[in-house]
C-alpha cells in the first residue's frame, strides 16, 4: 500500500514538474553581466581590478577554487596534501588539460605563473608569495611548494582571483606588463575569449574542451558606467546579472519588489568601510578626541541612508564578518553608542573648544556610498561643533593625498578582507611602509599590535586566533586610529530564470555551472 | 574696400591663420596637464600595493620622470607624426580609443543638428507667416524657454517621462543588449535609442534657429520685390519659401557652425545622462581615471575640430556672401 | 558736446534714461525677465531667512515626496530638504554667475579697449589670444581645469571668468575702433589728455550700453556653465548648488523625480531671466523696425 502511494506520489510529482514547464538542465543561452567600467587589461596576474577578475575568472583557472561556503575545491589541481607543519604543499595536477590555443597544460605553467607573474606583480598574492621558499615540479603533473614560514590563508589564495595560472609558452621571456597577450587572453578555463569592444562589451564563448560540462553558450559583459543605469538594465532584462560591487544599494529596495529578479543577500567575503583618522595631526593625535568622534558619528544613520539599510553597523575593530576576529567585550555598540553629549564632554576634556576644530574629509568622488557617508559624517560632526570640509577627489589624486602625502584629517575608505583578515584587514592597523597605497594611512604604529597581528597570520587554529584577536581588539578599541563604520552586506542580483547561481565564494566565479540562460 | 578677394585667396589666408592657433592649442593643453597635481600611475595598479620596482618601471616607461620641456617636445613631435600617445588605463593608442568613440558622437551631433535645422526652420517659417499671432507669440516664448533650459536637465526630464513613466523609449545606451540586430533592424534599434538624446541636445538649437529664421523671413517679407510679387498675385507661399528661406539659410548654417563648440559640450553632457558611448563620455571617464594622454588627446581633437569647423563655416559664409571676405 | 556726437554718429533716439526705460517697459518679455531676475536676487539675498532648514543638514526623513508641510518640495536620499537646497542654490548660482560675468567683462573691457585704441602690435596679440580662447571649447577646458586643479567656488568663478572674456573684448574693441576716429576723441587728444583717461573717461561711457547687454547674457552663460560643471560632479562640494543637486539626482531618477525637477527648474528660470533681460536691453538700445 505504502509502495503504491509512493509510486503514485512520484508519478504525480514528475507529471507536475513536466507540466509546469520546469526548465530542463540543458546547455545553451547567453548570460549578460553588467560591469561598471572597462577592465584595464585582461591579465589577472598583474592587477586586482574587479572588472578584470570578473571576466578572466572564466578564462583562467587556479589550482583550486573556493565553493560557496569557502570550501576548497579542485580546479587545475585534483588533489593536494599539506604537510603537518604547514610548510609544504603538494599538488597533483589534472591531466589532459589544454590551453585555448591547443597546447598542453603542465606543471611548468604553474611554476612560471607563480614565480614570474602572480608572485611578482599581483597585489595580494605577492604578500603571500613572500612566504614561499621554492616552487618545484618533480614531474609534469606535480607541483610542490615549500614555505619559509607557514601562512594560514595560503591554500585559499591559489584560486583564479589571486594566483591565476597562465601559459608559460606565451609569456616566457616577454615584458609581461606590456605584452599584447594581455588583450587576447588564452587560458584553460571554461570560456574562451572572443572579442572586446571597448566601452561596450566583452564576449566569451564556451570552451568545448573543458573537463566539466559548460552550460551557457556565451558570456557577455556589458559595460555600463552609471550605477542607476545598471539597475535599470537589470529591471528591463537588458542584462541578467549585476554583482554586489556594481549594484547601487539604494536601488535594492526597489529591485526587491521585482518578481523577475532574484537577490542574494549576504557577504561571503567580508568587507569593511571605515574612516581613517590622521593621528599625526594635532588634536587628532589625542585618543580622547578620536573617541569623541566615535561617539559623535551616527553609524546607524550611515547604514540606513548611505546603504539603504543594507549593511551592518560596525561592531569592533575588525567588524563581525569573521567570528574569531570579533570580541564581545570590545563591541562598539556598547563602547561607543551614538551620543553627541558624550562626544562633547570628551572634546571638552581634551581641551578642544567647541567650534574651534576644522577638519578636512577626503574621499573618492566616484564611490557614491562613501560620498554619502562623508556627508552624513559632516553633518554629525557639525552637531558637536566640528566643521568638516568635504574634499572629493579623483581616485588617483585621492590615493596620492591620503597614502603618499598623508595630507588629510579624515578619510572614508573601504577594504575587502579577501577571505581572511590577515590578507585584507591587518593592513588597516599594521605599521605601514610609507608611500604605498591601500595600507594604514593613519600614522598609527604600535609594535605590540604588529606583533600580535603577525602571530594571528601564522596561526591556523581558530580558537587560538580568537584569543589573539581579543588582545588586539582591546588595544585598538581604546586607541581607535581608525573608526570602523560598517560591515558590508553584499547584494547580488540576477534574473530569475537563471539556475544554480552563486556556486563560488566570489560572485564572479562558477558561471559555467549556471543553466537556464536564454 | 569691399573685400572682393577671390575665394581661394581667402581660404589660404584662413588656413595660414589656423597654424599658430593649432600650436597655441597644443601648448595650452600640455601645460595645463603638466602643471596639475596627482599621479596617474596608481590607477593602473588596482586595489593593492605593488612592488616598487614595477611602479618605477611604469613611471619610466610612460616618461613621467622627465623634465617638462622634454615631454612637451616629445609630445609635439609625436602629434605631428599622428601619434597622440598611449592610454595608461586602456593600454591602447589614444587615437584608436578616440576614433572608436567618435562615430557615436558624430551620429548624435549630426542627428541633433539635422533635427534642429529642420524643426527650427519649420517653426520659424510658420511663426513668420503670421507675426504676432498667438501661434507666433507662443512659438517665440517657447523658443526663449528652450534656449534657457540646460540640456542635461532636459535629458533627465525626457527620461523621467518617456522611459520611466511611459516606458516607450529606452533610457540609456546606443543599442539593445540582448538582441543582436543586423542590417535594417540594427539601424532601427540605434534609431530608437537615439531619439531621446537627440531631442535633448537639439532643443536649444531648434529654439535658436527658429528665432533666426523668423527674423530672416520677416526681413525678407517687407522688401520691395516681395510686395511686388504679391501685387502680381504670385502665390504667397512660394514667395515665402524661395526668398525667405534663402535669406535664412546663411545665418542658420553659420549659427550651427559657430556654435559647434557649444554643441560639443552639450553632447558631452547628454552622453553622460544617457550613457551614450561617445567622445564626451570618454572625456568624463578619462578625467575620473586621470588618464593624461586621453585627456590631452580629446582636448586636442576637440579644439582642432573647432578650428576646422570654423574654417569651413567661414569659407561657406564667404562663398555665399562675398562681402565678408577680407 | 553730447549733441554734436549724436549728430555725427547718427544716434537718433534721445539717450536719456527715462526714454530708455519707457522703451524697455514696452517689451513684456523683458519686463518679465527683469521681474524674474529681481525675484531670484531677493531669494539669494534672503536665503538664510527664507529657507526652512540648513540645506546640508541630514535627517532620517529620506526620500519624502513633495507635498508635505514639513518638506514642501520633498527630501533627498539623505533626508535633506529640497526647498532649502533650491533656495540656497540660488545664492550660489547668482553669485558665481554675476561675479564670473563681471570678471569676464572687466578683463574684456580692459583688453578690448587697449586693443581697439592702440591698435597695431598690441591689437594683433590680443586678437590672437581671443581667437585661441574662443576656439578651445569653454566647457571642455573648464572641465579639465577644475578636474585637475581642484574644486571650490573661487576657482570656479576664476575659471569661468577667464574663459568668457574674449566676447566682451571683441565687442569693446569693435566699439573702440569705430569711436576712436570721431571728432570728440581728437578734441580730447588735442587737449592733451593721457591715453588711459581718454579710454576710460571719454570713450568708454559711450560704448557701455552694448557691453551691459553682453554682461547680462554672460551671466546666463556663466550660470549654465557652473550648473554643467556641477552636474559633472565638479562643483564645490561644501555648498549646495543646483548643478550638484542634479548630479545627485541622476542616481535616483526612478525613485525620486523631485530631486531632479526642482533644481533644474531653478537653473532654467535663472538663465531665462538673464537672457530675457539681455534681450530686452538690446531691443531698448537698438530698436529694430517692428512690423
Amino acid at each position: 500500500m505504502k509502495t503504491i502511494r509512493c509510486i503514485t506520489a512520484a508519478l504525480f510529482l514528475s507529471v507536475l514538474l513536466v507540466a509546469s514547464g520546469a526548465p530542463a538542465q540543458q546547455p545553451g543561452g547567453t548570460i549578460i553581466m553588467a560591469l561598471g567600467a572597462d577592465p584595464e587589461t585582461l591579465n589577472p596576474g598583474i592587477t586586482t581590478g574587479y572588472a578584470v577578475g570578473a571576466i578572466t575568472a572564466n578564462i583562467f583557472s587556479g589550482l583550486i577554487r573556493l565553493g560557496p561556503r569557502g570550501e576548497v575545491l579542485p580546479q587545475l589541481a585534483t588533489a593536494w596534501q599539506v604537510a603537518p607543519d604547514a610548510r609544504t604543499y603538494t599538488f597533483t595536477l589534472r591531466r589532459g588539460v589544454r590551453w585555448h590555443d591547443g597546447r598542453p597544460f603542465s606543471a611548468a605553467d604553474v611554476k612560471f605563473s607563480l614565480e614570474e607573474i602572480a608572485g611578482k606583480f599581483h597585489g595580494r598574492f605577492r604578500i603571500a608569495y613572500a612566504n614561499v621558499e621554492s616552487v618545484t615540479t618533480p614531474n609534469a603533473s606535480t607541483v610542490v611548494i615549500r614555505m619559509k614560514t607557514p601562512f594560514a590563508p595560503f591554500l585559499k589564495m591559489l584560486d583564479t582571483f589571486n594566483a591565476p595560472i597562465m601559459a608559460r609558452h606565451l609569456f616566457a621571456g616577454e615584458d609581461i606588463a606590456r605584452s599584447p597577450r594581455n588583450l587576447q587572453p588564452v587560458g584553460t578555463g571554461p570560456f574562451v575569449f572572443q572579442s572586446w569592444a571597448r566601452g561596450d562589451r566583452v564576449v566569451l564563448v564556451r570552451n568545448p574542451n573543458y573537463w566539466e560540462p559548460v552550460y551557457p553558450d556565451r558570456l557577455i559583459f556589458r559595460i555600463i558606467p552609471n550605477a542607476a543605469q545598471r539597475s535599470t538594465a537589470l529591471e528591463t532584462g537588458e542584462v541578467d546579472v549585476v554583482t554586489d560591487f556594481y549594484l547601487s544599494k539604494t536601488d535594492v529596495p526597489r529591485l526587491r519588489q521585482n518578481k523577475n529578479l532574484r537577490l542574494r543577500f549576504g557577504q561571503p567575503i567580508p568587507a569593511l568601510d571605515f574612516m581613517f583618522i590622521n593621528t599625526r595631526r594635532s588634536p587628532l593625535a589625542s585618543a580622547k578626541v578620536r573617541q569623541a568622534l566615535a561617539f559623535a558619528i551616527n553609524r546607524d544613520q550611515i547604514v540606513l541612508q548611505a546603504m539603504a539599510g543594507i549593511a551592518r553597523p560596525a561592531k569592533g575593530p575588525f567588524g563581525d564578518g569573521f567570528k574569531f576576529a570579533y570580541t564581545p567585550e570590545t563591541d562598539y555598540t556598547r563602547l561607543y553608542p551614538y551620543s553627541p553629549e558624550r562626544a562633547l564632554k570628551l572634546l571638552e576634556e581634551a581641551g578642544v573648544a567647541r567650534g574651534s576644530l576644522r577638519l578636512s574629509m577626503v574621499f573618492d568622488a566616484a564611490r557614491a556610498p562613501l560620498a554619502a557617508a562623508a556627508q552624513i559624517i559632516r553633518d554629525n560632526l557639525r552637531q558637536v561643533g566640528i566643521t568638516v570640509d568635504l574634499v572629493p577627489l579623483e581616485r588617483s589624486v585621492m590615493i596620492d593625498r591620503v597614502y603618499v602625502k598623508a595630507d588629510y584629517d579624515l578619510t572614508v575608505q573601504s577594504f575587502t578582507s579577501n577571505t581572511d583578515p590577515a590578507i585584507g584587514y591587518h593592513r588597516i592597523y599594521l605599521t605601514a611602509p610609507s608611500g604605498q597605497p591601500f595600507v594604514n594611512a593613519t600614522g598609527y604604529s604600535n609594535p605590540e599590535v604588529d606583533r600580535l597581528l603577525a602571530l594571528a597570520a601564522q596561526t591556523s587554529v581558530v580558537e587560538e586566533r580568537a584569543k589573539i584577536y581579543a588582545q588586539v581588539n582591546a588595544i585598538l578599541a581604546r586607541d581607535l586610529p581608525t573608526l570602523i563604520l560598517f560591515d558590508e552586506v553584499g547584494v547580488d542580483a540576477a534574473r530569475a530564470h537563471l539556475r544554480n547561481l552563486w556556486q563560488g565564494l566570489d560572485a564572479r566565479d562558477a558561471w559555467w555551472l549556471v543553466w537556464g540562460a536564454k | 574696400m569691399d573685400g572682393s578677394l577671390p575665394l581661394w585667396r581667402y581660404i589660404l589666408g584662413r588656413l595660414l591663420q589656423a597654424v599658430p592657433l593649432l600650436v597655441g592649442i597644443l601648448v595650452v593643453n600640455f601645460l595645463l596637464i603638466a602643471l596639475a597635481p596627482g599621479d596617474p600611475v596608481t590607477v593602473l595598479l588596482g586595489e593593492y600595493p605593488a612592488p616598487p620596482e614595477y611602479v618605477a618601471r611604469l613611471r619610466d616607461e610612460f616618461g613621467l620622470d622627465r623634465p617638462v620641456y622634454v615631454r612637451l617636445g616629445r609630445y609635439i613631435a609625436n602629434v605631428l607624426q599622428g601619434n597622440l600617445g598611449f592610454s595608461f588605463a586602456y593600454q591602447v593608442p589614444v587615437v584608436r580609443l578616440v576614433l572608436e568613440r567618435l562615430g557615436n558622437t558624430l551620429l548624435l551631433m549630426g542627428t541633433s543638428m539635422t533635427l534642429a535645422a529642420l524643426a527650427g526652420l519649420l517653426l520659424g517659417v510658420v511663426s513668420a507667416r503670421r507675426p504676432h499671432s498667438p501661434l507666433d507669440s507662443g512659438a517665440m516664448a517657447l523658443s526663449l524657454v528652450g534656449y534657457s533650459i540646460p540640456e542635461f536637465w532636459l535629458g533627465q526630464l525626457l527620461v523621467l517621462l518617456f522611459a520611466v513613466a511611459l516606458g516607450w523609449l529606452p533610457a540609456q545606451g546606443i543599442r539593445s543588449t540582448r538582441q543582436e540586430y543586423v542590417g535594417l533592424a540594427a539601424a532601427l534599434d540605434v534609431g530608437r535609442h537615439l531619439i531621446l538624446p537627440a531631442m535633448a541636445l537639439s532643443f536649444r538649437y531648434i529654439a535658436l534657429i527658429a528665432r533666426i529664421t523668423r527674423a530672416a523671413m520677416l526681413e525678407v517679407m517687407h522688401q520691395d520685390f516681395i510686395v511686388a510679387a504679391r501685387a502680381r498675385g504670385v502665390d504667397e507661399r512660394r514667395v515665402l519659401w524661395r526668398h525667405g528661406l534663402r535669406n535664412a539659410a546663411i545665418p542658420v548654417a553659420t549659427v550651427i557652425g559657430y556654435n559647434y563648440a557649444f554643441i560639443l559640450a552639450g553632447s558631452a553632457l547628454v552622453e553622460t545622462v544617457f550613457g551614450w558611448p561617445g567622445v564626451g563620455r570618454l572625456l568624463f571617464d578619462a578625467i575620473l581615471q586621470r588618464d593624461t594622454p586621453v585627456l590631452l588627446g580629446v582636448l586636442l581633437l576637440v579644439s582642432v575640430t573647432v578650428v576646422l569647423v570654423n574654417l569651413v563655416t567661414d569659407v561657406l559664409y564667404a562663398y555665399l556672401d562675398p562681402r565678408v571676405r577680407y | 558736446m553730447v549733441a554734436s556726437v549724436e549728430a555725427v554718429t547718427g544716434f537718433t533716439e534721445s539717450r536719456s534714461l527715462m526714454d530708455f526705460w519707457r522703451r524697455y517697459r514696452r517689451n513684456r518679455l523683458a519686463v518679465a525677465g527683469l521681474f524674474l531676475v529681481l525675484a531670484l536676487s531677493l531669494v539669494a539675498l534672503l536665503a538664510p531667512l527664507l529657507a526652512p532648514y540648513d540645506p546640508m543638514s541630514t535627517s532620517l526623513d529620506s526620500l519624502q515626496p513633495p507635498g508635505t508641510s514639513r518638506h514642501p518640495l520633498g527630501t533627498d536620499d539623505l533626508g535633506r530638504d529640497i526647498l532649502s537646497g533650491v533656495i540656497w542654490g540660488t545664492r550660489v548660482s547668482l553669485l558665481v554667475g554675476v561675479t564670473a560675468a563681471a570678471t569676464a567683462v572687466l578683463i574684456g573691457i580692459i583688453l578690448g579697449a587697449v586693443a581697439g585704441y592702440y591698435g597695431g602690435y598690441t591689437d594683433a596679440v590680443i586678437m590672437r589670444l581671443t581667437e585661441l580662447f574662443q576656439t578651445i571649447p569653454r566647457f571642455v577646458l573648464a572641465l579639465v581645469v577644475v578636474a585637475l586643479f581642484g574644486r571650490g567656488l573661487a576657482k570656479l568663478v576664476l575659471v569661468i571668468g577667464l574663459l568668457a572674456w574674449p566676447q566682451a573684448a571683441r565687442l569693446v574693441r569693435g566699439q573702440f575702433l569705430s569711436q576712436k576716429s570721431l571728432p570728440y576723441v581728437d578734441a580730447a587728444r588735442a587737449l592733451g589728455l593721457p591715453g588711459w583717461r581718454i579710454i576710460f573717461s571719454e570713450i568708454l561711457p559711450n560704448v557701455l550700453a552694448p557691453v551691459i547687454v553682453l554682461a547680462s547674457l554672460d551671466v546666463a552663460q556663466a550660470i549654465l556653465l557652473e550648473a554643467s560643471l556641477g552636474f559633472f560632479g565638479l562643483g564645490d562640494p561644501n555648498v549646495v548648488s543646483w548643478g550638484g543637486m542634479l548630479n545627485h539626482a541622476q542616481g535616483y531618477l526612478r525613485t525620486a523625480w523631485w530631486m531632479s525637477v526642482f533644481p533644474g527648474l531653478g537653473i532654467a528660470l535663472a538663465v531665462l531671466g538673464f537672457n530675457l533681460v539681455g534681450d530686452g536691453l538690446n531691443d531698448a538700445i537698438n530698436p529694430r523696425l517692428h512690423e
